[in-house]
């Protein structure tokens, strides 16, 4: 492990894992927040990309989270490992005493894990955010600012995402070292199926779910109506509450042309969002709202929702602002895999009805 | 200086087609007919019941029928009255007569085989019934894809509904109403391939406002002209052209594709 000697009255940075999404979105958001916020140390299990991206800004870097929560130098800690070590790792941060913890979506693979985060961070007082880059962007919060009665009133919600591969916009954004190896899937397997669909709404959907939850309040009686996989990557998920129709489309391609959008709907009100790609510094969503003849815009503002999520977590961390409800997040996880889950039941109910439909071979009988 | 046609509308089939205005705008070509003199072109509503009351008017003798907004029906009597009066029908329909239409139709079909996904989405003002916009819908989505399979009604209420389909390939195709009198009406269609695909915004078809469509590929994106024509007026003018040549429209040939998908729903 390094160190490091300067001293500085901006707050310490720890990451913990020093992937793409670090390389790519993390560490050009805290380069562009210089003046509040310096990257002080850089974990990952892989000692040479630890070194390696912890030499782009200085810091010390080490392959243990120990050496990263030990580090006094570290007063915020980013969680950018595996789904599956979120929990304890925002645990441990929060125990070891740090000022505030990003942990990227989803921060908990269930909802006891997500109530256990929770109540230690009360216990602790360390205040947490989820890495939903949406629901810190600019252009979100001013829709939530002029939304009127929007949120009680929308009956109609989508989400529409259109995705070129990650590495195009990687590549505007750094230079990056050890991408995860692509696979291909047998898609002719509906467990394999199931597990694409699972992985589209826990890994993408559930950028927008947290907002797509704000105007369904409802959100607990969710129900998928039907869900299909979309080759080579993506979903259609038509889904439904007692008072909201929600769609969702996603499909990652080979395209260039990157769309993503969040609409409302309401009997005379619409907003539409629409946001910048992943990855880049491209400045904020922009929010329209139409009302019978007129529209309403807000943004573009100058700034991404991944630089809004280092702004939240500093002033958290100074005390300048107070922490979300824990509620909140414990809710936005569960109405993530309460789809997730909705939508596999829903897939075995299809199979077993295509099964059940399909004529019995007599025994002896060759194909 | 062409013949004019003169022209007779059912009040209803007046209205709903903007028949005044669309004449108006073909002064050299159309004309109201006379007093009690039998009328070149006679307009009717496309409520329940339309195709006998078209070939009504084909066996009477007049020589085109424009059918505006046609609810789905067998029409095979009717094609028949047609083709042995040696009459043309016409059908204006909201979203399916924009004179977009048919470049739209040939981006779609051209990338149709290698669809990811086609996405579709028509609104319209609240108290809109749904079955009549689920039809309008349908028409402008077939009219461009052709003939869709599986095609069923996930959800139905006051506020929309949710449908589903599959296109020839198996890609999925997702089909959504919106009641909302937030924004203009409108239906849009966006088809994906792996490397770009194919969007298509129609208007409503009571002002000249231009569709747009959009071909994406890899070189980049293509807005295909813009045309400054309602569906209204292209219908009239597309009846002229087949008056004036002798040809006969395959309106009719092409609705039965749309009429077979709505029966599929009942």
């Amino acid at each position: 492990m390094s160190s490091h000697t300067d001293a500085t009255p901006t707050l310490g940075v720890g990451i913990l894992g020093a992937g793409p999404v670090t390389q790519a979105i993390h560490l050009p958001s805290l380069a562009r927040l210089g003046d509040i916020l310096t990257v002080r140390h850089i974990m990952d299990v892989d000692a040479a990309v630890a070194e390696s991206v912890a030499a782009r800004v200085g810091a010390a870097h080490s392959t243990s989270i120990d050496a990263l929560l030990g580090d006094p130098a570290v007063q915020i800690v980013a969680i950018c490992s595996p789904h599956q070590f979120h929990a304890e790792q925002v645990i441990a941060a929060c125990r070891a005493g740090k000022k505030a913890v990003l942990c990227e979506k989803p921060f908990a693979m269930n909802a006891e894990e997500a109530a256990r985060i929770s109540a230690v961070s009360e216990e602790t007082g360390v205040p947490i955010i989820v890495g939903a880059m949406h629901t810190f962007d600019p252009g979100w919060l001013a829709a939530m600012e002029n939304r009127d009665d929007l949120t009680g009133t929308a009956h109609t919600i989508r989400s529409s995402i259109v995705l070129p591969p990650n590495a195009r916009f990687e590549d505007f954004a750094t230079e990056i070292i050890t991408r995860p190896a692509g696979s291909a899937p047998d898609y002719s397997d509906p467990e394999v199926i199931k597990g694409a669909l699972r992985g589209g709404i826990m890994g993408l959907a559930i950028h927008d779910l947290p907002l797509i939850r704000r105007f369904t309040p409802d959100f607990k009686d969710i129900e998928v109506l039907e869900a299909r996989h979309v080759r080579p990557f993506g979903y259609v998920i038509s889904l439904r509450t007692p008072t909201r129709t929600i769609e969702l489309r996603a499909a990652m391609n080979n395209t260039w042309k990157p769309e993503w959008s969040f609409e409302a709907f309401s009997d005379d009100a619409a907003l539409r969002i629409d946001f910048t790609p992943s990855y880049v510094q491209a400045g904020s969503a922009v929010a329209t709202f139409s009302r019978g003849s007129g529209t309403t815009v807000h943004g573009p503002f100058d700034h991404n929702g991944y630089e809004g999520e280092w702004r939240e977590l500093a002033a958290l961390a100074t005390g300048a602002k107070q922490p979300p409800a824990a509620q909140t997040l414990i809710d936005d996880l569960t109405f993530a895999l309460d789809i997730a889950d909705a939508t596999a039941a829903s897939l075995d109910a299809g199979q077993a009805a295509r099964e059940a439909a399909q004529p019995s071979v007599p025994e002896g009988a060759h194909a | 200086m062409s013949s004019q046609y003169s022209v007779r509308a059912t009040p209803e089939a007046r209205e709903a087609g903007a028949v005044a205005l669309a004449v108006a705008s073909l002064p050299e070509s159309f004309g109201p007919a006379v007093g009690e003199n039998p009328a070149d072109v006679v307009v009717i509503a496309g409520q329940p019941g339309w195709t006998g009351e078209a070939a009504t008017a084909v066996t009477a003798g007049a020589r085109g029928v424009v059918v505006v907004n046609p609810a789905a029906e067998n029409t095979d009597s009717l094609q028949a009255a047609a083709q042995q009066a040696g009459a043309a029908v016409v059908l204006d329909q909201r979203w399916a007569s924009n004179p977009a239409i048919p470049a739209a139709e040939d981006a779609v079909r051209s990338m149709v085989g290698r669809a990811a996904i086609l996405d579709s989405v028509a609104t319209a003002p609240v108290g809109t019934d749904t079955g009549d916009l689920l039809a309008d819908h349908l028409a402008a989505v077939v009219r461009v894809t052709g003939p869709l399979g599986k095609l069923r009604v996930l959800a139905r209420g006051p506020h929309g509904y949710t449908s589903t389909a599959v296109l020839a390939n198996g890609a999925p195709v997702a089909l959504q109403g919106i009641a909302s009198g937030a924004r203009p009406a409108g239906v849009t269609i966006t088809l994906l391939t792996d490397d770009g695909g194919v969007s298509v915004a129609l208007p409503e078809p009571h002002a000249a406002w231009p569709a747009m469509v959009k071909v994406t590929g890899p070189q980049g994106e293509l807005l295909l002209p813009t045309i400054y024509e309602s569906a209204h007026r292209a219908t009239w003018r597309r009846l002229k052209e087949h008056l004036d040549a002798g040809t006969k429209p395959s309106d009719l040939q092409r609705f039965a594709a749309t009429s077979e998908s709505l029966a599929t729903l009942t």
